[in-house]
């Protein structure tokens, strides 16, 4: 029964060709299949982990809990205080962040010469991996022989050689210094992208109305960028949230907890104290939470994202 | 070798829409078929379905009594020129027009052959090397002609690629379509919405509207007897003015009546309506059915004022008010009218057009 | 045209500004290279030598030797005069490691290609029953954070018996990387003109054809951004290199190089060295290709 006998009966509706719908589905097979393994998979797999007490100390025993794990993990306190952490990091690097980015963004949308070769060099943070990045702060931040020290050394700022990772009330912002020098470059590319699709004509009627460079500032490239700076702010927050490396490398959640962050946690309890229930419920509600913030966005932006 | 038919072609979207509304047409072979209509009247989307790049929702398509409605548009055997030309960026313009050719595994030389032929007839073998971004628009419009010559299909088709030139390349361009017409002696189904273009080239034109059929025919025959009053606006530049009225029975005649204007209708359209005063119809006439010379009679004289003098070159639009509307009437540089002035003019009787009110259909043929 | 001031008074902002940009932007990197260059006794000097006063390559011979020198007691006790005799015990597993991450992301950015490309072009250009539910689901996979694929990859990975093979990474990173490649690729082959894709069929191209012959060339910059971005995100990718790899056979750069903050018998100088050697095949890719990414993040206009 061909396309053209349903056709001729009228029941054959659809727009779509049979071809098309064919060579749509193979073309899509490998992606879906990919994204099946990444979507479907860790979310079902790790919600019914959770339900478990699994410990891989024990791994013999492993008693269904329901949702017991879940209770422990918001009773916990230590928990709690991670998140604090977490909120307490995040919201330090994004407000550096976007402020950072904003004034290259803007140095970098004039015309002058050596412009491209500021771009070019822009990219370098970006590049680099996190690991190199942490190896290069903690080099700088050494109590003993750091940059940090004979920098400010040097100035007469300090007379003396400090300890700065090892200082609780500084650790989050230090390491927070770090996050935000490798992420400044994609939000600046990010924002730049914004600023140029403003139209000239714009600027062009702000001018002939009388409009200076702040006002111009103010009343045209703000707002015209308002979109698009949203996005990067929603983009860096969810970064600074699941971040994990630089913890890792820089103080492994010390010193005395200071940069005990929820990534952290989730790392601790998995992989240190071997408990995989807990260690997935944790996962499982960090994601849940990130996951129904971005889908909120997207829905209420469209598909900007 | 290419007729084309449809056989109660719809299509049919999901949310309802109707873009084209069961189609019967047969495309001759070696026929210039036009269509004609609005945007949004599913002139694209009927040529889309020759191409096969959109899908017939009810009915059948035909190519020479093989149904077509399965088969992708890679192995149907059309070539189409687009309204952007759609010229591949990255390749030369011998590669343009050599590409469909190349994908359907021509031997080389024969390639080769046939390129260069076309370039020669497009007059644009000096640019064979060039890329599509280093040539003018007419430039590139020829080498989308070139590339849908050289595959020799059994149609071409054609999306308003005349629209994005300048008004006296449009008019040349259009000559020359003709006669490349006569030359390959294929089918040509052509989409536009310019009245002219379709008066024009036109073997046939089918003038469509919001997916619907309005009429099939030659070019003649669609000016000069339109079945309803979107096909009489629709040709005609400037477009036809419309009075509405109504019969009115005059001892053995027939009349068209609006207030004072009272024009006597000729036998033969009498004798088609002759039973039928009070009816509210509506009058059409075109702006060069005037004649201003001779003193109008009774019976077929317009009276009004002056409204407009608009000069055209060789001749000169008059906009009058009569009867409470305005018509704009044809008539020669010689006449010296002012704004303001009041004039009778004397109209065409044999050429007067008349429609139903209500449905707008035709009441002469 | 943009908000700008003029004259002299601009030109001195500028330079100004640019300055402060370059030295925020190169300061720590310059710091890392200056370091990687001095011998370890100089490296610990207070105040520090900003720039060497007796540079050496030594501690990049260090590491493209070490492999080669047995680590006995008596070979650490007299030592390397340049890396001042602490060199980390996992030194040796520098360059295998960065083969490793080699050898992973060029397998990641292949498949990635292979798998996004015709799924972009597909949701881009073809109408089909199922568009809007691939989109949608290419979108929300986008945010799933790292954390998340931990426990339930690290299971599966360790049913497998895959766990300590590069090939456990391939696969994860293809599940990371995806997402991100689909997004971009999408976006720019929908502001390719649909009547290109229309022109190549009824040329007589297959839906693949199509794809390969017309759009393939034209999306050039889409293409290198996302294999740049694929590669950088494979040649740093840390947490789950770090669950699924535990022997130095399998070991990507970054582990490797985590490793040497962790071994308390650091020289300053190697680690600098180490750290220089390991961001360098990131940077020369990104300076190269850095008008790729702009235009290939968002989409072009191709006329035709």
């Amino acid at each position: 029964m061909n396309a053209g006998a349903l056709a001729a009966r009228g029941r054959f509706r659809h727009p779509v060709s049979a071809y098309d719908q064919r060579s749509a589905m193979l073309l899509l097979a490998p992606m879906l299949l990919v994204l099946l393994a990444v979507a479907v998979f860790p979310v079902v797999y790790s919600f019914w982990v959770s339900l478990f007490d699994l410990k891989l100390t024990r791994p013999l025993r492993v008693p269904f809990v329901g949702l017991d794990n879940y209770a422990h993990v918001l009773r916990d306190a230590m928990f709690w205080a991670s998140v604090a952490r977490t909120a307490a990091f995040t919201v330090m690097s994004v407000a550096a962040i976007m402020l950072i980015a904003l004034l290259m963004a803007l140095l970098l949308n004039e015309q002058f010469r050596g412009r491209r070769f500021l771009s070019a060099v822009l990219l370098i943070p970006w590049a680099i991996p996190y690991v190199a990045n942490a190896l290069m702060w903690k080099w700088i931040y050494d109590s003993g022989y750091g940059a940090l020290n004979g920098l400010l050394y040097q100035l007469d700022f300090i007379d003396k050689y400090m300890v700065w990772l090892g200082d609780t009330r500084k650790t989050l912002a230090l390491i927070a210094n770090a996050f935000v020098w490798k992420e400044v470059p994609l939000a600046t590319i990010l924002l730049l992208v914004t600023m140029k699709s403003i139209p000239a004509d714009l600027y062009g009627a702000a001018k002939v109305d009388g409009a200076d460079v702040w006002r111009r500032f103010f009343h045209v490239t703000l707002p015209m960028l308002r979109p698009g700076f949203t996005l990067v702010m929603i983009y860096e927050t969810m970064m600074a949230v699941r971040h994990f490396d630089l913890f890792f490398i820089l103080t492994e959640g010390g010193p005395a907890d200071a940069s005990h962050v929820v990534a952290w946690e989730v790392y601790v309890e998995t992989f240190r104290r071997l408990s995989f229930g807990t260690g997935s419920a944790l996962a499982y509600i960090v994601a849940l939470v990130t996951f129904l913030l971005a889908f909120s966005i997207i829905r209420t932006l469209g598909r900007k994202l | 070798m290419a007729r084309i038919k449809f056989e109660d072609v719809g299509k049919r979207y999901p949310n309802g829409f109707v873009a084209l509304a069961s189609l019967s047409l047969e495309i001759r072979d070696k026929e210039f078929l036009v269509l004609l209509g609005p945007s949004g009247c599913g002139k694209t989307t009927t040529l889309n379905m020759i191409a096969g790049l959109e899908d017939v929702s009810e009915g059948r398509l035909y190519f020479d009594d093989v149904v077509m409605n399965a088969v992708p548009p890679h192995r149907r055997d059309v070539a189409m020129v687009f309204q952007s030309y759609a010229l591949y960026p990255h390749k030369s313009v011998y590669d343009n027009i050599a590409f469909g050719l190349i994908m359907r595994k021509h031997p080389k030389e024969e390639i080769d052959t046939r390129v260069r032929d076309a370039a020669r007839r497009l007059e644009i073998e000096p640019l064979l090397d060039r890329r599509p971004h280093q040539l003018s628009g007419g430039q590139r419009q020829r080498v989308a002609l070139g590339r849908a010559m050289v595959r020799q299909p059994a149609a071409f088709l054609m999306d308003e690629p005349l629209s994005n030139l300048d008004a006296a390349l449009r008019i040349s361009t259009r000559a020359e379509l003709k006669q490349l017409h006569q030359t390959m002696q294929t089918t040509f189904v052509y989409v536009t919405h310019d009245q002219a273009e379709a008066l024009t080239l036109a073997d046939r034109i089918v003038v469509m509207r919001e997916g619907v059929v309005q009429q099939i025919g030659a070019p003649d025959e669609i000016y000069e007897q339109p079945r309803n009053m979107f096909v009489a606006s629709f040709l005609g530049n400037p477009p036809i003015n419309y009075l509405e009225g109504t019969l009115a029975r005059d001892g053995d005649d027939m009349r068209f009546a609006r207030g004072e204007l009272s024009i006597l209708l000729p036998p033969h359209v009498a004798q088609k309506v002759s039973a039928q005063q009070g009816r509210e119809v509506v009058l059409g006439l075109r702006p060069e059915d005037v004649d201003e010379r001779s003193s109008p009679r009774e019976g077929e004289a317009v009276h009004g004022r002056v409204s407009s003098v608009l000069p055209v070159g060789s001749d000169q639009f008059l906009g009058l008010e009569a009867e409470g509307k305005l018509l704009f009437c044809r008539v020669s540089k010689e006449l010296h009218h002012q704004q303001g002035e009041n004039i009778a003019l004397a109209v065409n009787t044999n050429r007067l057009h008349l429609f139903d009110k209500a449905s707008g259909q035709t009441l002469l043929w | 045209m943009s908000a700008s001031l003029h004259g002299i008074g601009r030109r001195a902002l500028l330079f100004g500004a640019s300055v402060l940009f370059l030295a925020y932007v190169l300061a720590p990197v310059a710091w890392m290279v200056s370091s990687s260059f001095q011998p370890e006794t100089e490296i610990t000097s207070v105040p520090p030598h900003w720039i060497s006063h007796a540079p050496t390559l030594e501690n990049f011979r260090a590491i493209f030797t070490t492999g080669e020198e047995a680590v006995t007691y008596e070979t650490r006790r007299h030592g390397d005069p340049a890396t001042g005799k602490f060199i980390p015990s996992t030194a040796k597993n520098l360059l295998p490691g960065m083969g490793n991450s080699l050898i992973v992301a060029l397998t990641v950015v292949v498949l990635n290609l292979l798998v996004s490309v015709p799924a972009a072009y597909a949701m881009a250009k073809v109408r089909f029953v199922g568009r809007s539910a691939s989109i949608y689901l290419m979108l929300t996979t986008r945010v799933i954070p790292d954390i998340a694929l931990v426990v339930p990859f690290f299971l599966f990975i360790r049913k497998l018996g895959l766990l300590d093979h590069l090939g456990s990474l391939v696969i994860t990173y293809l599940a990371i990387t995806v997402p991100f490649s689909v997004f971009i690729l999408l976006g720019y082959f929908e502001s390719l003109p649909d009547e290109l894709d229309k022109a190549a069929r009824v040329d007589g191209c297959s839906r693949l054809q199509a794809l390969l012959r017309v759009f393939l060339p034209i999306a050039l910059p889409s293409l290198v951004a996302v294999t740049l971005f694929t590669f950088l995100t494979s040649w740093n990718e840390f947490l789950l290199a770090l669950m699924f790899t535990q022997t130095p056979a399998s070991q990507t750069m970054p582990i490797i190089v985590a490793s040497f903050t962790s071994d308390f018998t650091i020289s300053f100088s190697f680690i600098n060295a180490a750290g220089v050697l390991a961001v360098v095949p990131p940077i020369i890719l990104a300076v190269m290709f850095e008008r790729y990414i702009v235009s290939g993040l968002t989409a072009g206009a191709v006329k035709g």
